[in-house]
């Protein structure tokens, strides 16, 4: 090939190349036609359809529909409503905070291990992990067999080898909360330690060593270094892991079914119980309008106290 | 000769052989009947069927299966199976056949059947049964499968009941009133049993074990026309009796507190087997379970009696069961519907599970029936009261679960738990 036709066939390439560019960038929309209708079918779609529901009298039972805004007025006016708006702060506020706690907690001792070259430290990251991939309903029934009060339930009986008195784990209403948090804290952690783990692991460790230079602590390094620098990954474990436990329900409903009485029976169980119980469709639209508005609000709230990037970054 | 024995032998093996295969083709884990078929029924099943955990008991219903298939030529089955969450599986269907997308025949369970009725989603299956065969019927069934305009909408093939199991060697002998099972069950603490052990959780078993007690006292949930009525007048006083009833044992240590968690009929055989109650309120199922979990010897110390009341002369006992329904427009796919009820579950099934017939002439048609303890069954189901047929009925339920929670655990009285429960019914009624 002569220089000539090298150079027409690589001006042919870079007019290919510069017009594909330029279709995608003056047309984006038929690029973006494919998932976008994916995304609609899949989730704008039932989304809608839920507004329109939460607007209805539709009911699993049958009869006519039409649309009214008395289930809208049928929640509000509900007294059980603010009951179970509680229980769901006390079981969501205690799950994040007790995975956030425990995943920092184990995400410090997996790097420091690391850094000693310690062995076993995979095998415990993969044992942490293990509680994350069990399914919700059957980490629900472990924990029923754990906390079980029948004179051969599982902690009760050590308790009684050591003396202890048994604890009513699951009757006692105030008890049974505490006892659905472990069960989610147990199953939660490992995806908070994954998150910290990685944002430990993109810590410059020149701050570490300057950090020592001038005298810090240990406590120090982690107070004025550590914990800065994960404010990003803090903030975005929150939200994901709020809005997981806010719709977490298939845990409780094996472990607790809710109650006793209505002790455990968090927003997301509530809704369920009011669609597949008592089929109340209308209702549970309105339920789940309720919880994509709290999981909007949360989730704003925490991207608003993001840290902005500058605009020279 | 010994040619000719030969070659008959091989024919009869080749025969044999042929023959096991071609059953084995007629089904599979979805399907049963030959997959060239041209028409298909989609039947939607719970356990009772080919796929049952229990070997010997999947065996019976593939023979019953491929037996009827092979009765009906062009004809396949597709089978599809419930998950074990009833509830959610019934309302799924619900909605599904409401929109034409269910099953062509399905098993209903019994205590929403009459939201499947109300809905107009059952094909009604007269011409299928003869009239002596549903005069022959257990009335609450009758009553609970037949329509506003008299026609049967399913076939209700199997039925059960709740009785006092108690271990003979620390209760000797059956508590008939509700004090009796109160002393009886405080005396079975002084052996090292944790007392009588009852359904106190969140799920259905809670309540329907509970209502016996108040059916008992011929206390009604709803009035002719489906509205509640639990919390007024005379059912008011008989539904705190009965509700104080369950709290006195409690309060008492005649039944531990743990009861307010138990939400499996499975927790009881399970207390049994490890020796640690002497007493409890379960289905009639569960006298095989026992017979399976325990060592013979221990198995030959529990018996079961009427579950106690009020009086030795007031009682009651819960009934439910499954039905199968035809959800159809093709008169063909009904018929076949009906056949499998007919020809499979009512008589065959109950025998082959030993689950309690519903019509009394498969009582003395099948031996399984005639034991003592069936027989003793089949004598309780005169007290039998199957729950009320009417859309709000699993409102009432929940509301009751609840109720039972609060008050088993002390947050409510049983005062305050039945105004809050009858006012969540009541606005859920005027929703309907």
């Amino acid at each position: 090939m002569t220089m000539t036709g090298a150079a027409v066939a690589g001006g042919r390439g870079d007019i290919a190349r510069t017009s594909l560019r330029g279709r995608i960038e003056n047309h984006p929309f038929s690029w973006l036609l494919p998932v976008a209708l994916l995304l609609g079918v899949f989730y704008l779609y039932p989304i809608i359809d839920v507004f329109r529901l939460a607007f209805t009298n539709a009911s699993l039972r049958g009869g006519e529909e039409h649309y009214t805004a008395d289930s809208i007025h049928a929640l509000i006016a509900n007294p059980i409503l603010l009951d179970i708006l509680w229980t769901t702060f006390v079981f969501t506020a205690g799950s994040v905070i007790g995975q956030q706690l425990f995943g920092l907690g184990i995400a410090v001792l997996v790097m420091r291990g690391e850094r000693r070259r310690l062995y076993g430290m995979t095998a415990l990251r993969t044992i942490v992990l293990i509680a994350w991939v069990i399914p919700g309903i059957a980490n629900g029934l472990i924990w029923q067999m754990l906390f079980s009060e029948a004179p051969f339930g599982a902690i009760n009986s050590v308790l009684r080898m050591m003396h202890v008195q048994p604890v009513a784990w699951l009757s006692d209403p105030n008890i049974a909360m505490l006892s659905s948090i472990i069960s989610n804290v147990w199953r939660g952690t490992a995806f908070s330690m994954i998150v910290f783990y990685a944002a430990l692991k993109a810590i410059d460790t020149t701050l570490y060593e300057a950090a020592s230079v001038d005298g810090a602590n240990g406590w120090q390094r982690f107070r004025f270094i550590t914990l800065p620098q994960m404010r990003p990954a803090i903030l975005v474990n929150s939200i994901l892991i709020t809005i997981a436990t806010l719709n977490t329900f298939d845990a409780i409903i094996s472990l607790t079914g809710g109650g006793p009485g209505r002790a455990t029976e968090v927003l997301s169980l509530y809704t369920f119980n009011t669609v597949f119980r008592n089929l109340d469709l209308a209702g549970g639209s309105v339920l789940s309008v309720l919880m994509l508005i709290i999981s909007l609000l949360l989730a704003v709230g925490y991207a608003s106290m993001m840290p902005r990037r500058e605009p020279n970054e | 000769m010994r040619r000719q024995f030969r070659v008959a032998l091989l024919a009869t093996v080749a025969t044999l052989v042929a023959g096991a295969a071609s059953a084995q083709d007629l089904i599979t884990k979805d399907r049963v009947g030959p997959a060239d078929a041209p028409k298909t029924l989609s039947f939607r099943l719970t356990g009772d069927g080919p796929g049952n955990t229990d070997p010997e008991i999947a065996k019976g219903y593939q023979k019953l299966f491929v037996d009827f298939v092979q009765k009906h030529p062009g004809w396949q089955i597709k089978l599809e199976r419930m998950s074990d969450n009833i509830g959610q599986e019934q309302a799924r269907m619900l909605e599904q056949t409401k929109s034409g997308t269910g099953p062509d025949c399905a098993a209903v369970d019994s205590f929403v059947l009459a939201l499947f009725m109300n809905a107009g989603v059952l094909k009604p299956l007269n011409e299928y049964f003869t009239q002596a065969e549903i005069d022959d019927l257990f009335p609450f069934v009758r009553e609970g499968i037949t329509g506003k305009d008299g026609k049967v909408y399913a076939w209700w093939w199997d039925t059960d009941l709740r009785v006092l199991y108690r271990n003979k060697d620390i209760v000797a002998d059956a508590p008939q009133t509700w004090d009796e099972l109160k002393a009886a069950a405080i005396a079975s603490k002084d052996k090292g049993m944790e007392g009588v052990l009852v359904n106190g959780g969140r799920w259905e078993g809670t309540t329907f074990d509970w209502l016996a007690n108040y059916w008992a006292q011929g206390g009604k949930l709803v009035d002719d026309k489906g509205k509640p009525i639990f919390a007024e007048g005379e059912n008011r006083e008989k539904f705190l009796k009965a509700v104080n009833y369950f709290k006195d044992l409690v309060d008492s240590g005649a039944a531990p507190k743990r009861i307010a968690t138990i939400v499996n009929y499975d927790e009881f055989n399970a207390a049994a087997a490890a020796g640690s109650t002497a007493l409890f309120i379960g289905g009639n199922w569960q006298l095989a379970q026992l017979k399976a979990t325990l060592e013979p010897e221990e198995f030959a110390k529990w018996t079961f009696s009427p579950i106690p009341g009020p009086t030795k002369d007031q009682r009651s006992t819960g009934t439910g069961g499954w039905t199968i329904g035809a959800f159809s427009s093709d008169p063909e796919k009904v018929a076949m519907c009906a056949g499998i009820a007919k020809e499979i579950y009512s008589g065959q099934g109950n025998a082959l599970q030993q689950q309690l017939p519903t019509s009394k002439a498969l009582y003395d048609k099948f031996d399984v029936f005639k034991s003592d303890a069936n027989k003793a069954f089949a004598a309780a189901l005169v007290d039998g009261q199957a729950r009320p047929g009417v859309p709000i009925y699993p409102e009432i339920s929940n509301q009751i679960q609840v109720m039972m929670g609060d008050v088993l655990t002390g947050a409510k009285t049983p005062e305050a738990a039945l105004d809050a429960a009858n006012a969540a019914v009541q606005a859920a009624y005027t929703r309907l």
